[in-house]
């Protein structure tokens, strides 16, 4: 596995834009994180300096002031980020998404009103599907958007939505037909406004890790939206519009899983050359250079993985397949990594001195959110048994 | 105000000891595998202060050179990134194992031709031999006044006030320009480049002059043509004994150790 962490990129400028991220991330990141992580304190410093460096930018379209770099640049800057900090690379997702939707599915006007101000960020995004009764499936939710002259009145109850306390704006999945069939017809998605009347952002949720990003439950009580603001501007597009966006998240996140998995197996392959036991250092007790060798495998091929469902995406290829197959893959592998580097670190790495716990503990969701692993491997399993029907 | 700052790239000064090797018989340092090599640690800040320096005038030009391999030219993007305006890479294969005052040399030669900015700007020392030397010498061979190891620069009309940090604390010194400046890490942090620059330098076309378009004198490049002789090159090993001071009372312990002390003249 090469010590580059950009060596697996392509494009020469994303090479650039990573590696300086990766410096970034090495100085002003890794000596603060756990510390922030452990007071559950959102890094403002931090998020400051992405915006600085224009990270929120890195998706919106030159022609709405915002730096069009590739998906390729974009996994390679979540793994440096997750590298640092898992939390981080998850206040980029939601924001960077929602802005590939709107740009990928909105009208013209809702392209000017919102990219714009996305590029700073004057705003940033939040996505909300989730309900307490509908996550995996998804064209389950009850929140329901009635039409009532030029306006829409929606009411429903959210569920963790990431970014949920300082979004500006939130792309809000709801349902403006209820009995359709399929379901998925009658679901649209809206831009919701900061501060807009009957809508209410609730508690943050406690979690045991991704901490420092808020996740918030939303209430909407007759929250007077206007119809302009339907992504796309008609109904019923929602779902597919919302499921296509998270296949940029399923890239973030799988970005982000061979990230963590990074950190922690150079935390162990350094700590493994340090710790003796047995007259040697464990790094030369062959069980532990199995283990190691088991672990930077997996996480190259997750990295690999990640990068060919990016690249396939700046081609403009359908990536549902390629994404889901990255982000079960990536996000498995940070999972068993973060396990296997907790062995190699035995009880030093359960301690909270060092960051390994903060791995073990931020591993698993990524494992749960943007879809299950069951999902990714649901999704996976539908393409392959179209590409081969008899 | 226009600026000339010097940059250099180098072996990473945060390669592990352990992978830090020398050919004694080649007298040269083999590179670490696997390791990139990075810009010398103090180069940014001098970049830094041209780019302060610079936006604070309102107008002017930073011109970035470094001499050194073609990979040199990242140290020129990463000097282009931060906001530099134009950058030259001094390449030559005649260019490898010259000495300081040869790269002195070949460094104003590249200013003359540039044309003589309002200030030149340098690290205080690069990470690789740590001597701090091509500061003084560019200085000397264009005639011009030489500031080192400063830690606040502040342009004033046809002069400037530099701060310079010493062993044992700070002196605020004046000259005029054009000067030539080494900067230390006392200046502060150097700004981290934003993508959009990042993107923008990548595009931007790096001169590469060599030995003849520098119409340079053969006879005066080359490592065959060295002033500064390098006798010997190793890694000094280090070797430590300890020691446990006997006695029976802490004073005793005490007045031992003494007696040990100057007899290894060390009081
Ligand atoms: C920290 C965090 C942040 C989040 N951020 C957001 C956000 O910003 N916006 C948002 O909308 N949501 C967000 N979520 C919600 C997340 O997307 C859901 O938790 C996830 O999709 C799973 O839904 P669920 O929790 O309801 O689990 P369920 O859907 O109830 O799943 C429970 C179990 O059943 C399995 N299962 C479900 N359906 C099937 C099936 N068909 N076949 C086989 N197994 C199945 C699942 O794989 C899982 O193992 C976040 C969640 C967390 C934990």
């Amino acid at each position: 596995m090469p010590r580059d962490h950009a060596a697996d990129i392509l494009d020469p400028i994303a090479k650039e834009v990573v590696n300086n991220v990766g410096v970034w991330v090495d100085k002003e990141v890794v000596p603060v994180a756990s510390e922030f992580e452990h007071a559950d304190e959102f890094p403002e410093p931090l998020v400051n300096g992405m915006a600085e460096m224009g990270l929120f930018a890195i998706k919106i379209p030159e022609q709405y002031g915002g730096l069009d770099l590739s998906f390729e640049c974009y996994a390679g800057v979540c793994i440096e980020l997750a590298r640092g900090w898992m939390s981080l690379a998850g206040v980029l997702n939601t924001h960077v998404l929602v802005a590939w939707a709107i740009n990928a599915y909105g009208t013209e006007e809702q392209k000017e009103n919102y990219l714009r101000r996305m590029v700073e960020p004057e705003i940033r995004a939040a996505l909300s599907i989730t309900e307490p009764d509908a996550g995996s499936d998804a064209q389950a939710i009850k929140t329901q958007a009635r039409r009532d002259g030029d306006d829409y009145l929606i009411s429903g109850q959210k569920m963790w939505v990431t970014n949920g306390q300082r979004a500006g704006v939130y792309l809000v999945l709801t349902k403006t037909e209820m009995d359709t069939t399929p379901p998925h017809k009658g679901i649209s998605a809206f831009l919701v406004d900061a501060g807009t009347e009957g809508f209410t952002v609730g508690r943050k949720l406690e979690k045991l890790g991704y901490k420092g990003v808020e996740t918030t439950e939303l209430s909407f009580e007759n929250a007077r939206v206007p119809a302009l603001n339907i992504l796309g501007g008609s109904e019923g597009s929602g779902f597919q519009h919302v499921m296509s966006a998270l296949e940029v998240g399923r890239i973030n996140v799988a970005s982000r899983g061979v990230g963590v998995a990074q950190a922690a197996f150079e935390d162990s392959i350094h700590y493994a050359q340090q710790r003796t036991a047995f007259g040697k250092p464990i790094a030369q007790h062959q069980a532990q250079q199995l283990r190691l060798a088991e672990m930077a495998t997996k996480i190259r091929a997750a990295r690999l993985l990640t990068f060919d469902a990016a690249r396939k995406k700046d081609a403009g290829q359908r990536t549902d397949l390629d994404a889901g197959m990255a982000k079960l893959y990536a996000t498995e592998v940070a999972q068993e990594v973060v396990l296997e580097a907790m062995r190699i670190h035995g009880g030093v790495g359960y301690s909270n001195e060092l960051p390994l716990e903060r791995y073990y503990r931020d591993a698993p969701v990524m494992v749960i959110a943007e879809g299950t692993s069951d999902i990714q491997k649901l999704v996976i399993a539908r393409n392959l048994l179209r590409e081969y029907q008899i | 105000m226009n600026i000339v700052v010097c940059v250099k790239q180098v072996p990473d000064p945060e390669t592990p000891a352990s992978q830090f090797a020398v050919d004694e018989a080649a007298k040269r340092v083999i590179p670490a595998q696997g390791i990139a090599p990075v810009v010398n640690p103090y180069d940014p800040q001098a970049t830094e202060a041209a780019l302060r320096l610079r936006d604070a005038a309102g107008e002017g030009t930073i011109t970035v050179i470094s001499l050194g391999p073609d990979s040199a030219r990242d140290a020129i993007k990463h000097a282009l990134a931060m906001g530099a305006d134009e950058g030259i890479l001094l390449s030559d294969p005649s260019f490898e194992g010259i000495d300081n005052f040869q790269t002195a040399a070949i460094l104003a030669e590249t200013i003359k031709k540039v044309g003589i900015p309002d200030l030149i700007l340098m690290g205080r020392a690069a990470a690789d031999w740590d001597m701090g030397v091509v500061p003084i010498g560019v200085a000397q061979l264009l005639d011009i006044p030489c500031v080192t190891v400063a830690k606040a620069v502040e342009v004033g009309d046809g002069n400037i006030t530099v701060e310079r940090v010493l062993d044992d604390g700070f002196e605020t010194v004046e000259t005029t320009l054009p000067a030539v400046v080494s900067v230390s890490n006392e200046f502060g942090e150097p700004r981290y480049p934003q993508l959009r620059q990042i993107m923008l330098a990548a595009k931007k076309n790096v001169e590469v002059w060599d030995k003849e378009s520098l119409g340079l004198d053969p006879a005066s490049v080359g490592s065959d043509n060295r002033l500064l002789a390098l006798e010997a090159l190793y890694v000094p090993k280090v070797e430590s004994n300890v020691e446990v001071i006997q006695g029976d009372s802490p004073e005793e312990k005490a007045r031992n150790l003494a007696l040990k002390l100057r007899e290894a003249k060390l009081i």
